[in-house]
């Protein structure tokens, strides 16, 4: 791997030309996929789309979609008739739920006031995690001290280069 | 008839007690062994734990026995026992509802306290294990207490009863009701075991690495059953709830999938101590997580603070269990922060770009995931306790945050097994990395060409193949050198592990995106076509007996073979019971649920049908995680488990590190 | 012992002073002391409120038929009091509140303004609820509500509640739970002398 010289077919082909083509390849399919329509939704899709979003009221946690409650059957028959007089958009007939029966009914917390710790607490969970991650490498880093040489560093190329692939399996 | 009944109840209760003293004794003999340094004393402990679990499986026969009987003279027989139950479900309420349920936890943890005992009983002198021990028997005697106390099963009900209502008729509906709470519970109970060690390493101060290799294998052992639990609920779900969906981020699935998230993260950073000798007092904390949380879930769900589907009656049970929880956790957290940094190694990890950063890396993720999980599950709690108000906290949220963390795994699961320890080039990553990559591209392409839309599908897919080609590659290379040997091993039983998850992961991302459902009201002999399929009310099958009654229909796909989503009225409970009937096959099932009111005399019924890709992909992605296990659990080709991993740390070094 | 170095045991030094692990534990004793208190004050007890948004605004439009198969028109109503009692018959708390409502809608025979008492009936059989009353009296009319659609115009997620509706057509009083018959004589006389005031 270190030495130019005589680069092998394999080694060539798995050059940077190559990988940036690969990452042309994946954007464009990315594109084209993303970008499409997925179609329009059949009523009762969107009766499904509507009730997940809807928390069955005497049932916690569960979405009207989920649940068999008479409550949350009561709230899907309402849905169906909203969806099929077709006045209302989706986010209306939510909100008409949302009137009827309070905030109770809605699955997902608001992202406003106290309700927002529930979005708020993980991101900063995730941040604090990989900030304190990032500071544990800097300190390793540091206590390594020593700076490798340009030797050292051919060597454990060479090692590694050398090293059984399956690493947990170490030979007798 | 009356003479032999009733005599379940004053039975039971006696083995419950004999455990709970054996439990007890046990413990004594354990602690008194110890400080006396008698070892007598602490061989003395098997014969105790070997009493327990005689105690608990006696007294669960004796559920068995008065439930089989219909023993009404028992309170908990007469909330599931009925005389119309079909023996197999009448054999399966005995654990249909919260004392049942408590008394089969009590089996498993009552027979793994004496497996260990025995298992260990040559080595019961050391105080790691004494101490190990120990805990186990104080955990089993808290859950004998339970049983004796506040979820009794043998408690006796009121007089002349004849007849019951017997269990949920949700739970007499499917043979998985066999299966998956048994499994599932061994799991749960299981991560008792490698938190015992964990509290003995911490109270002893010093982890042999036997110590390690024990815990890591009993921590695979319960995270497989763990895993297969959560994926047999899934199928139930899936079979007899008729939404289509096999999980509803329900309290009592996030109470199984926390323990599970922590040990997933466990076992994967375990491999760092091994290999690097790193990372112990983080290993030890998550063994604890895992266990705290089995008991956090379980007060969760049987307290009644939080309700679901799968609600169990209230009871008093909550205090005793939250104290418990806090026992828990303040022992633990009082053992780490005072033993802790004499277990810790002074050990550093060279660059982010190696296996052991990648664990870290994955340890981060995994944590983050629990944390969203539990705060999502008690945060109405919060919301209640702060603000007097309530709030749902449900699927759109837990999907919202799972689904960026679930990519972020597969990506970290495409590198993580090509990268070597201490520091990986980026040459080697591109050598590596290059074939798996075109795998993801291939898998892209394909999605693409099939129709696939969204970014977050096609992320799954690429990443899917992606990480695919990492394993099938690792897999390859290792039978190449060792046949078939190459397939046995934690390294290799992992990958796969990671393909099975893999495939659940890109089914869950085809079902949840591309599910096409619509609801057709059927008139018998007029097909009607939906998604490209046609369906034809065939008839109406009508069926009762004294538990219920049914009502089926005949539809035919296609013209084909006929399928029967029927709805059960239970005569007792007066509730209604949809069963869905579905076809499968490897690229998409077709579901079909009846929707109420039917009228046979009408010859027109109402269904809905749902058009889901991939379901089958979970299922074997299930199969395949448990192989995985199973494979991973068989050591491979490695060094004697005697050896040490790391050099102990010389007292040089230690001296550098502020 | 022997079993002691089957173990090999690997003593790890103290690493220096730290005290990282005790500061981090207490940390995060800290935060799961506070989690704890959250837990113990959640009481499993139902955790209903009476509020609702239709309290002081006109009452959603209610069309169906009763069980004797007679129209029923909330709007038509106007001029009367009006309390509806939303209702199943395998509900524990219905049947418990039921001879108090018999009660109350026999003594209202002899009030100045008399309310009229509707039953509404919720996810139960036209058999099983005449059985019901059948069997414990109650000559009220009951209102039908086979799709659900009058329990969700009123938000009534759990049975029993009771509504009182005043002539002018607005939602004055919501009830969850069961209720009394002096309960409900008290509030029906109060909110009548408000309602005179007016």
């Amino acid at each position: 791997m270190a030495s130019a010289e005589a680069m092998p077919l394999s080694a060539r082909l798995k050059s940077w030309p190559m990988w940036m083509f690969m990452a042309i390849v994946t954007a464009c399919l990315l594109a084209v996929g993303a970008g499409r329509e997925a179609g329009p939704l059949t009523q009762q899709e969107r009766i499904d789309v509507i009730t997940k979003r809807l928390a069955c009221p005497t049932c916690d946690g569960e979405s009207v979609f989920v649940s068999q409650a008479s409550a949350a059957v009561n709230i899907k028959n309402e849905v169906a008739r909203q969806v099929a007089s077709g006045q209302r958009n989706d986010e209306q007939i939510v909100a008409h739920i949302e009137e009827r029966f309070g905030g109770r009914v809605l699955l997902v917390p608001r992202a406003t006031g106290f309700d927002s710790l529930v979005w708020v607490l993980p991101v900063s969970v995730l941040v604090c995690s990989v900030a304190g991650l990032a500071a544990a490498f800097r300190r390793w880093r540091r206590e390594q001290g020593l700076v490798p040489s340009d030797d050292d560093r051919a060597m454990v190329a060479r090692l590694l280069a050398e090293e059984p692939e399956d690493h947990d399996e170490v030979p007798r | 008839m009356l003479g032999a009944a009733g005599i379940g109840g004053p039975i039971g209760r006696a083995f419950l007690l004999v455990g709970l003293v054996g439990a007890l004794f046990g413990f004594v003999s354990c602690v008194m062994g110890m400080r006396q340094k008698d070892e007598k004393l602490l061989r003395l402990s098997l014969r105790f734990a070997t009493l327990s679990a005689v105690s608990a499986v006696g007294a669960f026969m004796a559920m068995e026995y008065a439930m089989i009987t219909r023993d009404f003279s028992l309170d908990y027989i007469q909330k599931v026992g009925s005389r119309s139950t079909p023996a197999l479900y009448n054999f399966t309420a005995v654990w249909s509802a919260l004392e049942g349920s408590i008394l089969m936890w009590l089996l498993a943890l009552a027979l793994m306290t004496a497996w260990i005992a025995w298992r260990y009983r040559a080595k019961v002198t050391d105080p790691l294990v004494a101490t190990a021990l120990a805990t186990m028997f104080v955990t089993a005697f808290f859950f004998f207490l339970l049983t004796i106390g506040p979820a009794d099963p043998f408690a006796p009900g009121e007089s002349g009863v004849t007849d019951g209502p017997g269990p949920n008729p949700l739970l007499q509906n499917h043979i998985l009701v066999l299966f998956h709470p048994p499994i599932l519970y061994i799991g749960y109970v299981g991560f008792t075991i490698p938190f015992a060690f964990a509290i003995g390493a911490l109270v002893t101060g010093r982890l042999g690495e036997g110590w390690l290799l024990e815990t890591r294998r009993w921590a695979l052992f319960s995270w497989g059953f763990l895993t297969f639990g959560i994926v047999l609920g899934g199928w139930w779900s899936y079979e007899v709830l008729g939404w289509s969906g096999v999980w509803a981020w329900d309290p009592v699935e996030n109470a199984s999938l926390l323990p599970w998230i922590t040990g997933t993260a466990y076992i994967h950073s375990v491999l760092v101590q091994e290999r690097r000798g790193m990372l112990r007092v983080w290993n030890l904390s998550l063994l604890a997580a895992t266990f705290s949380l089995t008991i956090l879930g379980t007060f969760l769900t049987r307290s009644g603070i939080l309700n679901s589907v799968h609600a169990f009656s209230e009871s008093d049970i909550g205090p005793y269990l939250l104290t418990f929880f806090a026992i828990v956790v303040v022992v633990s957290l009082v053992l780490i922060g005072w033993r802790g940094d004499r277990l810790r190694s002074p050990g550093i990890i060279d660059s982010p770009m190696s296996r052991e950063g990648a664990f870290l890396a994955n340890n981060v993720l995994f944590s983050v995931f629990a944390f969203v999980v539990l705060l999502g599950t008690v945060f109405p709690l919060i919301v209640e306790a702060l603000q007097n108000r309530q709030i749902v906290v449900g699927e759109p949220f837990f999907d919202s945050l799972a689904t960026p963390i679930g990519i972020v795994m597969l990506f970290l699961m495409c590198i993580a097994p090509v990268l070597p320890w201490r520091k990986a080039s980026t040459e080697l990553l591109s050598q590596r990395l290059f074939w798996p990559a075109w795998c993801g591209v291939a898998a892209l392409a394909v999605a693409v060409l099939l129709g696939a839309t969204g970014l977050e599908p096609l992320l799954t897919f690429a990443l899917g193949g992606f990480a695919t080609g990492a394993a099938l590659r690792q897999l390859v290379l290792a039978t190449r050198r060792q046949k078939w040997r190459g397939l046995v091993g934690r390294a290799n039983g992992g990958m796969i592990v990671h393909i099975g998850v893999i495939m659940i992961s890109v089914a869950l991302a085809a079902s949840n995106s591309y599910t096409r459902s619509q609801e057709l009201t059927l008139a018998k002999g007029v097909p009607a076509s939906f998604g490209g399929h046609t369906f034809e009310l065939k008839g109406f099958v009508e069926e009762s007996d004294a538990r219920r009654t049914s009502i089926k229909v005949d539809v035919s796909i296609d013209g084909g073979k006929s399928y029967r989503p029927a709805i059960h009225k239970f005569t007792s409970m007066g509730q209604n019971v949809g069963t869905p009937s579905v076809k499968s096959s490897w690229s998409k099932d077709i579901y079909l649920t009846l929707e109420p009111p039917v009228k046979p005399t009408s010859n027109e019924a109402k269904i809905k049908v749902f058009i889901k890709p991939m379901m089958t992909w979970m299922w074997a992605g299930g199969i395949l995680m448990a192989i995985g296990t199973v494979l991973s659990a068989f050591p491979g080709r490695r060094r004697r488990p005697t050896d040490p991993v790391s050099a102990p740390v010389p007292t040089a070094l230690t001296g550098t590190s502020p | 012992m022997n079993d002691q170095e089957n173990l090999a045991v690997v003593n790890v030094a103290p690493v220096a002073r730290s005290r990282r692990s005790s500061l981090i534990a207490a940390a995060v004793g800290v935060v799961v002391a506070l989690f704890f208190v959250v837990l113990v004050v959640s009481s499993p007890e139902d955790r209903e409120s009476a509020a609702s948004p239709l309290l002081g605004n006109p009452a959603p439009a209610v069309k169906s038929t009763t069980l004797d198969d007679a129209q029923f028109e909330l709007s038509r109503r106007r001029g009367s009091w009006v309390m509806f009692n939303f209702f199943n018959s395998t509900c524990v708390p219905c049947r418990q509140e039921h001879p108090e409502l018999v009660a109350f809608h026999e003594a209202q025979a002899s009030v100045a303004t008399p309310t009229e008492l509707y039953s509404i009936i919720n996810d139960d059989s036209d058999n099983a609820v005449r059985a019901f009353f059948e069997a414990n009296n109650g000559d009220w009319p009951k209102v039908r509500d086979d799709d659900g659609s009058i329990a969700v115009a009123f938000g009534v997620a759990k049975v029993p509640e009771t509504w009182i509706i005043d002539p002018n057509g607005f939602v004055r009083m919501r009830f969850i739970g069961a209720v009394t018959r002096d309960l409900l004589t008290e509030k029906v006389t109060e909110l009548q002398t408000a309602f005179e005031g007016m």
